[in-house]
């Protein structure tokens, strides 16, 4: 980190940094195994800009491999997993985040499906009742003495049974 | 109890079609910029060949454009004739400068010797300028107002009608 922020210095360079966009840093700096589970944790959170529907983490992409590098970079500084995924909203939009948010439009992605299955519950519990009343309506229609009193032929059976 | 499994049924698929249809139309590469009519960010960045600074922040006053582009883009060839051109005849009222990222000197100077050079080119070698301006994909030209405000992005390949039609935006 030191040794990059030195190699810029040396070549007078100034590229656009976090802590204009974000401010100071809210959380601890990470390093070794707690930044790179981290990393790709973040990494599969945010939208490959190059590619379609592929998280950063999933492209072999050279931006892909740019914004997690950046990624890596601003929790080993100590932003947090919000900070990062704000940096990268400013820049890209909504687009980026592959989890939308809860809000406007996006919000419709969360309601729809509760909405669909709240409409198939109905269905399918008015349809049980309907089913349930179903069977007395049958048994009513075709009750065995409704049925001899109305058919000749069966009761021309059954005075040939009772004759036998 | 049919016609009502019907008309959702019919409801349903009447959504699904308008969302897919609505998607017809529309560009999956393009990403709508948070950053129209929001400062630039800031960059100072040396120039191939020259290994001049420029700093983003001292061209304040003028309008500048930005092309974000690099040798293993295709259409960024098909382009840079016409940034040439308009740069040679739109300079110094406007700014130009190209940022390459991802790329090496040596291409970067083979191209510009091959296909001429009227602005400065940046190397931005980690991506970050690129990253801090929301590029998807290169080439994509910024514009922006002598105030140092994003007033448009055009991805893919400028022509010189669309890069004036924009340029209009940053002299307003």
């Amino acid at each position: 980190m030191i040794a990059t922020f030195l190699l810029l210095a040396f070549l007078q360079i100034k590229v656009p940094d976090a802590a204009q966009v974000l401010g100071p840093p809210q959380g601890t700096p990470l390093a070794g195994a707690q930044l790179e589970r981290r990393t790709m944790e973040l990494s599969s959170e945010l939208r490959c800009p190059v590619c379609q529907g592929l998280a950063i983490g999933d492209s072999p992409s050279i931006m892909a491999a740019n914004m997690r590098e950046q990624a890596r970079e601003l929790l080993a500084r100590g932003y947090t997993r919000e900070q990062v995924l704000s940096y990268f909203e400013k820049s890209y939009g909504q687009f980026v985040l592959l989890k939308p948010k809860f809000q406007g439009v996006n919000a419709l992605v969360w309601l729809l499906p509760v909405l669909v299955l709240a409409i198939g519950f109905v269905i399918v519990v008015t349809k049980a009742k309907k089913l349930e009343q179903a069977p007395v309506h049958a048994a009513k229609a075709t009750t065995p003495a409704a049925v001899v009193e109305d058919d000749p032929y069966l009761a021309q059976v059954r005075e040939l049974v009772e004759k036998s | 109890m049919n016609r009502t499994v019907l008309i959702v049924g019919i409801v349903i698929v009447a959504a699904i079609v308008f969302v897919l249809f609505a998607g017809l139309g529309k560009d999956p590469a393009h990403i709508d910029s948070p950053l129209i009519g929001r400062p630039a960010p800031p960059f100072a960045l040396k120039a191939v060949g020259t290994g001049e600074t420029i700093d983003l922040e001292a061209l304040r006053g003028k309008p500048v454009v930005i092309n974000f582009w690099a040798t293993w883009c295709g259409p960024c060839y098909e382009e840079h004739p016409t940034l040439v051109a308009n740069a040679r005849n739109l300079q110094p009222e406007v700014q130009f400068i190209g940022v390459v990222f991802n790329d090496t000197d040596d291409k970067i100077m083979r191209f510009l010797a091959e296909r001429g050079s009227a602005y400065p080119t940046l190397l931005d070698a980690n991506g970050k300028t690129a990253i801090a301006y929301g590029v998807g994909g290169v080439p994509e030209t910024f514009f922006l107002n002598p105030k140092g405000t994003i007033v448009a992005k055009f991805e893919g390949p400028l022509t010189t009608e669309a890069l004036q039609s924009e340029l209009a935006k940053a002299m307003r």
